[in-house]
Parts: structure tokens; C-alpha cells; sequence
């Protein structure tokens, strides 16, 4: 984990409200898939943003983001050779263990890209089926990055591009055509979380899911961004998640 | 190279820059980035006798030059920060201050008299806006806040105690000096001031318990004017904070009578920003032919006078 002073080299809009920011840090930063940064944004914004890691390669970083408030509007509006700090790796990440060579990636909304760093570390040794889903043809993006995976379904809520369902609804078809997954990795809005689990509960098929919180110091001090532990106890999401056995955790 | 260190009521801090409490954990996490044994001291996350599961989420939000927060008072319960943390802050050379709450009068000298002697200080938190009982209902008025420092006194022999003050008062000078009558060896502000942020679409407060304690470089004026307030009012040492940033935001709360500050919020956005206020510190000091940083306290000189 350091404070780089990241150098911004692109920042442009991939999807409608999506962009996507590469930054060049003065080093390689080793990052597991999953992991996140934390990027200050300056002025009177004084928290960081957490994004996910979407793309790790040599120097440069690559993140992607909503444009939800002030904070990420600002962002947007971040040209090239600006200097931000970007606090980073932060998280545990995602962990396939070696016996796991069926790996099943289910994403849905900004959540996908998270998954991206995950096909981009295990694409070559492991059998990725990539389950994403948009909420419209407008919002899709990083298909590129998927169709590196062996089996590539993308989705839409309302049926503008690919089928009409969800990206939980992609995989539990797919379960009902034969498919079998080692392991599922996953990240997207907490309902989808939560049926997700339930199907990975029915199939007794492990399932580990990344997690969405607002964050304080995003190192795990504050106990800001905590989550509901099944055993009644509390964690920290920016330390010791963000990704979670999905038995281990309320949802 | 100015002499940053300072006195507080008999405890030699090596600098006058304190994390505030709940904002840096028990130092292990900031300690990954930088050697924490090169701050002043330490307040810890605020601890009670059992364990605190706090609020629930989200507990933070922003606005414009401040956030708010509700954590709750989650914490392990004193016995685990005895037991793991304690021995290991202590190593790294910082002055260890325990922040403490409890939900009665009896809680407070209880937790009081298990930490006397183990730490270095002890902050009472009487000015929690972020729980129901106990924390800021002690805080408000002036008869109780001398109430439960006398009641936190009777634990202690050892152990210097800090009267962590509420801004949400009516006159925070006069609780300064119910703290100081009660006993207190020292008292320490402002703590947050009670606020609330609105998600417009949803039509709801965006932090989960509604309101939460407002933070950050925003509230620095108001916390200036306190500090200054209450170092005239009481005799004790005063420990500045409120939206401190950099070193000059620092030495602002020095002059206005503070003899140490604290730094909370500003660790978030910027997690070196203590060490940099350490530095700064110094280069401000030797800059302006100041040899010792204790030479600033209280040598503010008002307008008209």
C-alpha cells in the first residue's frame, strides 16, 4: 500500500454515466484482482473515492467509475497529466485456489469491473465463464475484456442488448444447460448479491462476493465501512474485504 | 531544528500533533505507511467495558469541506485493546491516550480505574454525538459534565485525565470549567458538531442514524474561536482540534491557546498528513526564528486590544 502521486494519462466516458481513468504510477504496483484504490479528488472533497482496480499493466492503472455526485463529477472532469493521489492496493482481493479451474464470474452494473481484473489474472490457467449483466444497451462496456473469458454471456434488464435478465438469471441458466462451476466470484448490487447466494447456497457451490460501503480512511482504522458478519460479528470492509465468502457474510 | 516537544500536565509528548480519536483505529493500520512512534500521541478509537457493535451502515457522509459520521462507539471492549493493542502502541515510542465512554457515571470510573497507570492518558468522551445513552448526555450541561469527571477521577491515581469537550453546548467555556472543577488535568475540543446530509432522491438522511457528527476543514473557525475561549476560562491545558489540515491550521489553534492539537479527518484525505504537520511544524518554526513550538501557546493578540 502508497500514496502515489498518479499521473492521469486517459479519463473518457465508456458508457453512458461510465468512464474509465488510467493513471501512471511511478512504479509497478503488484495488485490482486479485486483490490481497490482510493482516489483524492482534492478541493472540498475531503474522502477518497474507492474504486476497484479494473486493469493492472506495468505502470499504468486503470479504474472504473460512476458518475454518481460532485465527487465523481469532478473526476470526470480530470484531463490528461493531471496529478492525483491514489492511495492503493487496499482489500484482500479475489483468491481462486488452485483446485478451483472452473471459475464462474457473475457481475452486474459498475460491478463488472472488478471481475475485469479477475479474466485479465486468471484468463490463461483457469476456465472463466463470465455472467454480466447491464441495465440497458446504453450502459454496456468492457465486452472486450469478457470475450477473453471461455464462456462470455452479457445481459440487459430491459432486453436492449442480449437477453431480458439479469446477470443472476444468465448464470442459473446456464446451470440448468449442465454448467458446473469450482467457484463463483461476484460483485454487483446487494439484491443481486443476495440471489446470487441463494442460488450458490442451493448448488453448494462456494461463492465470494465483493462488497459496495462508504469509506472513511479505507485502511481499515475507522471502522466506517463495516458489514454483517453470519457470526454476529462485524468486518471491515475496506480491510478485511472487500471480498467476502458469501456464507460469511449478511447480505 | 525548532524543539517541537511539548508538556501536557506533566506527560512530555515529543511533538504537539495527536491523531484524534476514531479516527485512527489503534495506530497498527496507519503504522504500515509511516512509524506512528513519530507523532505526539495517539488518542485510541473511544473503548467501553463490553464491546460495541455501533451503528448501523452507512455511517459516513460528505459535504462540502467537511464529513459527518456515525459510527456508534464500535469498538473491541477495553480488555481486548489491554490484552492486544496496548503493549504494541505502547513499543512504538507515541504517548498512548485511551479514549473512553461509558453509559453511567459508575462506567466511567470503572473503565477509568482498569486503564489507570497502563496509559499515558486517559480522554474522557463525554461529547459523542452518535450514541443514545451515555457519550454526549454527559456532555451537554455543565453540572454533569463535572459529575462524571469527578466520578472518572475517584479511578484514577496515576493516570492524567483529558475532558473531551462537546461544541453542542451553550457555553463551551463554562463546561470547560465544570471539567476543570471536577478534577480534570487537562480537556480536549471540539468534538464533532451534530449535522445531517440529505440524499435528495431518496428523500432520507444519507447517514443511517440520521444524523451524525460533523468534521472536518469546514469547522475550523468555529473550533478556533472555542479553543480560544476556553483557554482563557480555565487554567488546565487545553488540547486544540477541529478541521485541522496542515501546519498552519495547527499553529492557528497553538496561538489561540491550545498547548497540543489533534488531527482527525484530515487523516482520510490525506493519510500522511500528521507527519506532514510534524514537518511543517518545524519549518514554520525555524522559518520565523521560533526555537520552541511551546513558545506559540496563547500568544494570540486581538484586534483593539
Amino acid at each position: 500500500m502508497k500514496d502515489y502521486q498518479a499521473t492521469v494519462v486517459k479519463n473518457e466516458e465508456i458508457a453512458r454515466g461510465i468512464c474509465e481513468i488510467t493513471f501512471r504510477l511511478q512504479e509497478t504496483a503488484k495488485v490482486r484482482p479485486g483490490q481497490f484504490g482510493a482516489i483524492s479528488v482534492g478541493g472540498v472533497h475531503l474522502l477518497r473515492r474507492p474504486i476497484a482496480v479494473c486493469k493492472a499493466e506495468g505502470n499504468e492503472v486503470t479504474f472504473c467509475y460512476q458518475i454518481k455526485g460532485d465527487g465523481t463529477k469532478k473526476l470526470k472532469n480530470v484531463g490528461a497529466g493531471s496529478v492525483l493521489n491514489v492511495l492503493m492496493p487496499l482489500g484482500n482481493g479475489f483468491f481462486v485456489e488452485e483446485n478451483e479451474k472452473k471459475v464462474a464470474l457473475v457481475g452486474g452494473g459498475v460491478g463488472i469491473f472488478p471481475l475485469v481484473s479477475v479474466v485479465r489474472a486468471y484468463a490463461n490457467e483457469k476456465e472463466i465463464s463470465s455472467f454480466i449483466g447491464f441495465r440497458n444497451a446504453g450502459a454496456v462496456c468492457a465486452l472486450e475484456e469478457f470475450e477473453k473469458s471461455a464462456k462470455f454471456v452479457a445481459v440487459t434488464d430491459d432486453g436492449s442488448f442480449g437477453e431480458k435478465m439479469n446477470s443472476v438469471q444468465a448464470f442459473e441458466k446456464a446451470l440448468a444447460e449442465g454448467y458446473r462451476p469450482d467457484v463463483i466470484l461476484s460483485c454487483g448490487p446487494t439484491p443481486m448479491l443476495r440471489a446470487l447466494k441463494a442460488v450458490a447456497v442451493r448448488e453448494n457451490i462456494p461463492c465470494y462476493v465483493s462488497l459496495e460501503e462508504r469509506m472513511g480512511c479505507g485502511i481499515g482504522a475507522c471502522l466506517v465501512c463495516v458489514c454483517n458478519l453470519t457470526n454476529g460479528a462485524r468486518a471491515r470492509v475496506c480491510k478485511d474485504g472487500p471480498v467476502f465468502n458469501a456464507n460469511e457474510v449478511n447480505l | 531544528m525548532a524543539n517541537l516537544s511539548v508538556n501536557l500536565c506533566g506527560v512530555s509528548l515529543k511533538n504537539p500533533v495527536i491523531a484524534a480519536s476514531g479516527t485512527f483505529g489503534f495506530g497498527r493500520e496507519f503504522n504500515e505507511l509511516y512509524d506512528i512512534g513519530t507523532i505526539g500521541g495517539v488518542s485510541t478509537k473511544g473503548m467501553t467495558l463490553q464491546p460495541r457493535l455501533g451503528n448501523p451502515v452507512p455511517r459516513i457522509a460528505e459535504s462540502r469541506g467537511v464529513i459527518l459520521n456515525a459510527v456508534g462507539l464500535q469498538n473491541p471492549g477495553v480488555e481486548h485493546f489491554i490484552a492486544e493493542d496496548l503493549a504494541w502502541l505502547k513499543s512504538t515510542g507515541t504517548c498512548v491516550i485511551a479514549n473512553v465512554a461509558g453509559q453511567t457515571l459508575e462506567d466511567y470510573q470503572a473503565i477509568c480505574a482498569r486503564l489507570d497507570g497502563l496509559v499515558d492518558m486517559i480522554e474522557l468522551n463525554i461529547s459523542c454525538p452518535n450514541v443514545k445513552s451515555g457519550g454526549m448526555a454527559f456532555g451537554i450541561k455543565p453540572e454533569t459534565v463535572e459529575a462524571v469527571t469527578v466520578q472518572a477521577k475517584k479511578g484514577l491515581k496515576k493516570t492524567p485525565l483529558i475532558v473531551k469537550l462537546s461544541p453542542n453546548v451553550e457555553n463551551i467555556a463554562v463546561n470547560a470549567r465544570a471539567a476543570e472543577n471536577g478534577g480534570a488535568d487537562c480537556v480536549s475540543l471540539v468534538n464533532t458538531f451534530t449535522g445531517m446530509a440529505i440524499d435528495i432522491e431518496k428523500r432520507r438522511p444519507i447517514i443511517a442514524n440520521n444524523t451524525g457528527g460533523v468534521s472536518g476543514a469546514g469547522i475550523k473557525p468555529i473550533a478556533v474561536r472555542m479553543v480560544y475561549e476556553v483557554a482563557n476560562a480555565v487554567k488546565i491545558p487545553v488540547i486544540g482540534m477541529g478541521g485541522i489540515t496542515c501546519a498552519e491550521d495547527a499553529i492557528e489553534f497553538l496561538m489561540a491557546g491550545a498547548t497540543a492539537v489533534q488531527v482527525g479527518t484530515a487523516n482520510f484525505t490525506d493519510p500522511y498528513a500528521m507527519p506532514k504537520i510534524i514537518s511543517g511544524l518545524n519549518a514554520w518554526c525555524d522559518s520565523h526564528g521560533v526555537a520552541s513550538v511551546a513558545e506559540l501557546v496563547g500568544t494570540l493578540q486581538m484586534n483593539g486590544k
